[in-house]
């Protein structure tokens, strides 16, 4: 089976996974996309977690690579924090139980690290080399922990990641709450179809597809093959291959069919100023897809995008949520879809984050 | 006042409650009235027992009110041990019935009651010793003290209030009342019946015992005696579960420590305190999840939280309530001197979905991100996901740092912050029965209860106790049974005389 994705004009086929046979034509492989020259291949990284243990190593071997792993990360201090807000080393320590967790497959060889020279192997889902590998990578490189174990805990859902593809943020779990609380009493809404645009990981569209009722569908859009190579995975994980389907191309784009039939819009869209992006934390600035982060000049490009396209996608009734960086955006956003676009939308509202930054704009379409 | 007394005669055949031979005893039919004696066709009288098969009203069904749910089940028992008699028709189990489960006090054919057997002040001899009397009266001495924990007449006196309560017509106009006096029934009368079985089962190893020694059957009196053995080794544990007869005693629950002032030394003692609990969960057999752990700035920890689940955590944890002191050499200072340092713990119970729980409003929360600096979004990539929630009405918060996502730490913050809102209502309400006089915050935190001293001698002493060992080590490493269970009957037994 190969994999690929149903473009635009083949909307009746709700699933990730189609087989060559039908509407060959209709189909565009991912290997001939434009984007195929981003240096991760397309075939999904299987998370830490999920791969086979078929290697293992002693017990005094495990804890001497942890107690190296555990004073490099005590070296680090508050370092990386000073520097760019980066991760501090109890943060780090936290990490290191996790790769452990994620690594080991019994779990109640955490107990015996300490004590005993038990000669006996412990069963590894990597190498110990390649844990050695990972932890340097970690801490000297600065890579993400999200891709050192290769998924990435999001709301109750765990999700593959991988270079290229945006590890989601805690901030952004909010806009499903916020979904979840619009849907509840409103049918329409609750069977409708919803659009999730810039899906990434799969994230949003994994988690509203969840929520919504047996007839409710999500189309996620991407323009990253990796993205949505690594979306598939996590849809197939969750076994939602009926209720969401992804379609490569840029924001409403591969939508035209559904023009002004959507019950929702959800979207995380790249916000950053251009001008903030070599400033940003190791993690993010070096590692993280830059097509994911960069907004251009004001940060505010596809948000305005996404805004007037809404208008005409949305059925009336239609509601939508878009994650912003903060109060000067959000309150941008309102101001233009108040006024530039008087009379599309209705209840226009900013939310904040659990930080307390005005995080998200919502609204309905009139 | 009536009598029961039965013959039947029984060639070892296993009889069950399902018996057709025996379930004409019971016939079912409006609850109108108890029971009726009638005459059998030997002679002998019978009791009928009319009454439903399932005493307990299913939630929202008013229709069976019992004062008399304790009756029928009470000679099941008995009935059960026929099988145990092979030989020619015996009188098997005769007792008064006043009316009220709790006055009906069994008795052996000749008239002996577990009181009785109290009375005789038989001597206890060890239990390799094949002597039923001994046998008994230890039993008979458990049975006793089983009683007194459960608070034996406080416990007949609530049953028949419950029982009134239940027999009012309006009862289930408010089903939630009625849910929770139909739960609260429901509870104290198994715990009745479990004693009442237990004394039952008693008589008849007596019973039979004497008919062996009547008709010189060795292999029924060793039998029996067997049997006596068992129930005497039964019984310790039975003495143990009835020191947890508290409503929440069955719960899991959460362990708090919290590190005294004093800095590094402090924190330090609180994560050795913390060990000592995840450890002794542990080899009772219970699952310890961290929930919430605060680091120090070198070492140990400001303060954790943890889950421990299985069957009655909260009714053993609950005796680690209180302030825990710790004198030693520190190791965290250069120059060996003595330092005294103090560990505050909390346990909390986590309320069953049965028990009645306090509705939180969502507005009434606020919930807040850890550690949260910066633009955030797009602009940061963190692992710290630490959730705080603030019940504004009350001031509890709750934290969770440990789940890998924010939602999870938020449900998990969420279930700690559920059950100290639950805790406080209780003491609340508690207090308000006037059954408590401590204050609120005793109630959290305690008072001193234990000096852990490793200098310039060895040894833990609990305050309340005087319990010592002289082997802090194996303390720490969490045998914490024996402290556990003398404060627990010593708590318990005291209490119990005082009333
Ligand atoms: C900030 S990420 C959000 C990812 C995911 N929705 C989340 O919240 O974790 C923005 C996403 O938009 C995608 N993207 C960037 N430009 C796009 C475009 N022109 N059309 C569609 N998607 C685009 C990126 O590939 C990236 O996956």
């Amino acid at each position: 089976m190969r994999l690929s994705f149903t473009s635009a004009c083949c909307p009746s086929n709700f699933s990730i996974f189609t087989k060559p046979s039908l509407c060959t034509n209709l189909h565009r492989t991912v290997c001939s996309s434009s984007l195929s020259s981003l240096p991760t291949s397309l075939k999904p990284q299987v998370p830490l977690f999920l791969r086979p243990p078929v290697h293992s190593a002693t017990v005094p071997d495990l804890r001497n690579w942890h107690d190296w792993a555990k004073n490099l990360a005590s070296s680090v201090g508050t370092r990386f924090q000073d520097s760019d807000n980066g991760p501090d080393s109890s943060l780090l320590s936290r990490e290191l139980k996790w790769l452990m967790e994620d690594a080991i497959e019994d779990h109640s060889v955490f107990s015996q690290l300490g004590i005993g020279n038990n000669q006996t192997n412990v069963r590894l889902k990597a190498g110990i080399e390649e844990l050695y590998n990972l932890w340097k990578q970690r801490i000297e490189e600065r890579r993400p922990f999200q891709y050192v174990v290769g998924c990435e805990h999001w709301r109750d859902l765990v999700l593959s990641v991988q270079e290229g593809v945006l590890i989601p943020r805690p901030e952004t779990e909010h806009i499903v709450d916020l979904v979840a609380d619009v849907v509840s009493d409103d049918e329409g809404l609750r069977e409708g179809l919803w659009a999730d645009l810039g899906t990434g990981s799969g994230a949003l569209a994994i988690a509203i597809g969840r929520i919504l009722g047996s007839c409710g569908t999500v189309i996620a859009t991407d323009l990253s093959p990796i993205a949505l190579s690594a979306a598939a995975f996590n849809v197939r994980r969750y076994g939602l291959q009926d209720a969401i389907e992804l379609r490569q191309g840029s924001w409403f784009e591969p939508l035209k069919d559904v023009e002004g039939k959507l019950a929702g819009i959800v979207s995380n869209p790249p916000y950053i100023p251009s001008d903030n992006i070599p400033g940003l934390q190791a993690e993010v600035g070096r590692h993280e897809p830059r097509l994911a982060l960069d907004g251009g000049l004001s940060g505010m490009d596809y948000l305005f995008h996404i805004c007037n396209g809404a208008a005409s996608m949305l059925k009336p009734g239609g509601f939508f949520i878009f994650e912003t960086n903060g109060e000067q955006q959000c309150k941008c956003l309102v101001k233009y879809l108040g006024n530039d676009m008087r009379g599309s939308f209705r209840s226009l509202d900013i939310v904040s984050d659990f930080a307390g930054i005005q995080r998200f704009v919502t609204g309905f379409r009139q | 006042m009536s009598f029961l007394i039965l013959r039947k005669s029984l060639r070892s055949s296993k009889v069950t409650t399902q018996n057709p031979r025996i379930s004409f005893l019971f016939s079912y039919g409006s609850p109108s009235f108890l029971y009726k004696t009638t005459e059998a066709p030997s002679g002998s009288r019978r009791l009928s027992h009319l009454i439903p098969e399932n005493p307990i009203p299913p939630s929202g069904s008013p229709i069976y009110r019992h004062s008399f749910s304790g009756i029928y089940s009470n000679s099941l028992p008995s009935i059960k041990n026929l099988s145990q008699f092979r030989q020619s028709p015996v009188i098997l189990t005769l007792f008064r019935y006043f009316g009220t489960e709790a006055a009906i006090q069994p008795s052996t054919a000749d008239g002996l009651t577990v009181e009785g057997i109290l009375a005789s002040n038989w001597t206890i001899l060890d239990e390799s010793e094949s002597d039923w009397k001994s046998h008994a009266a230890a039993i008979a001495q458990s049975i006793h003290l089983i009683k007194k924990r459960l608070r034996w007449k406080k416990l007949v006196v609530r049953l028949d209030l419950l029982s009134m309560e239940l027999n009012k017509p309006d009862l289930w106009d408010d089903p939630v009342h009625a849910g929770k006096i139909s739960r609260e029934h429901g509870s104290l009368m198994g715990k009745m019946k479990q004693v009442r079985a237990f004394e039952r089962e008693l008589l008849e190893h007596i019973d039979m015992i004497k008919l062996a020694g009547e008709e010189n059957d060795a292999d029924m009196e060793s039998e029996s005696l067997k049997a006596l053995v068992r129930m005497r080794r039964n019984s310790k544990e039975k003495e143990l579960q009835a020191m947890l007869a508290g409503e929440q005693d069955s719960c899991s629950c959460y362990i708090e420590v919290q590190a005294g002032a004093g800095g590094t030394e402090s924190m330090d003692w609180a994560a050795m305190v913390m060990q000592m609990y995840k450890m002794w969960a542990q080899q009772r057999g219970y699952k310890v999840t961290v929930v919430d752990e605060m680091p120090g700035e070198m070492a140990g920890i400001k303060r954790a939280t943890i889950k421990v689940d299985g069957e009655y955590a909260f009714g053993y944890a609950k005796a680690e309530v209180g302030v825990h002191r710790l004198v030693r050499i520190s190791p965290f200072d250069s120059n060996k001197r003595r330092h005294t340092s103090f560990a505050a713990v909390a346990v909390i119970p986590i309320m069953g979905d049965g028990s009645t729980r306090v509705q939180i409003n969502e507005s009434d929360l606020r919930i807040e991100r850890f550690r949260a600096g910066g633009a955030g979004g797009q602009h940061v990539n963190t692992t710290e996901s630490a959730v705080r929630i603030v019940h504004i009405p009350t001031g509890i918060t709750a934290t969770c740092q440990n789940e890998r996502s924010q939602h999870q730490n938020k449900a998990s913050a969420m279930a700690v912050l559920q059950s100290r809102v639950d805790q406080l209502e209780m003491a609340r309400q508690a207090q308000m029965n006037a059954q408590h006089t401590q204050s609120l915050t005793d109630i959290t935190w305690g008072s001193q209860i234990r000096s852990y001293v490793l200098h310039p001698y060895r040894m833990v002493k609990d305050l309340r106790t005087s319990y010592e060992v002289s082997d802090p080590d194996s303390v720490l490493e969490g045998d914490l049974d024996g402290f556990i269970m003398s404060y627990l009957s010593a708590s318990i037994d005291k209490d119990e005389d005082g009333r």
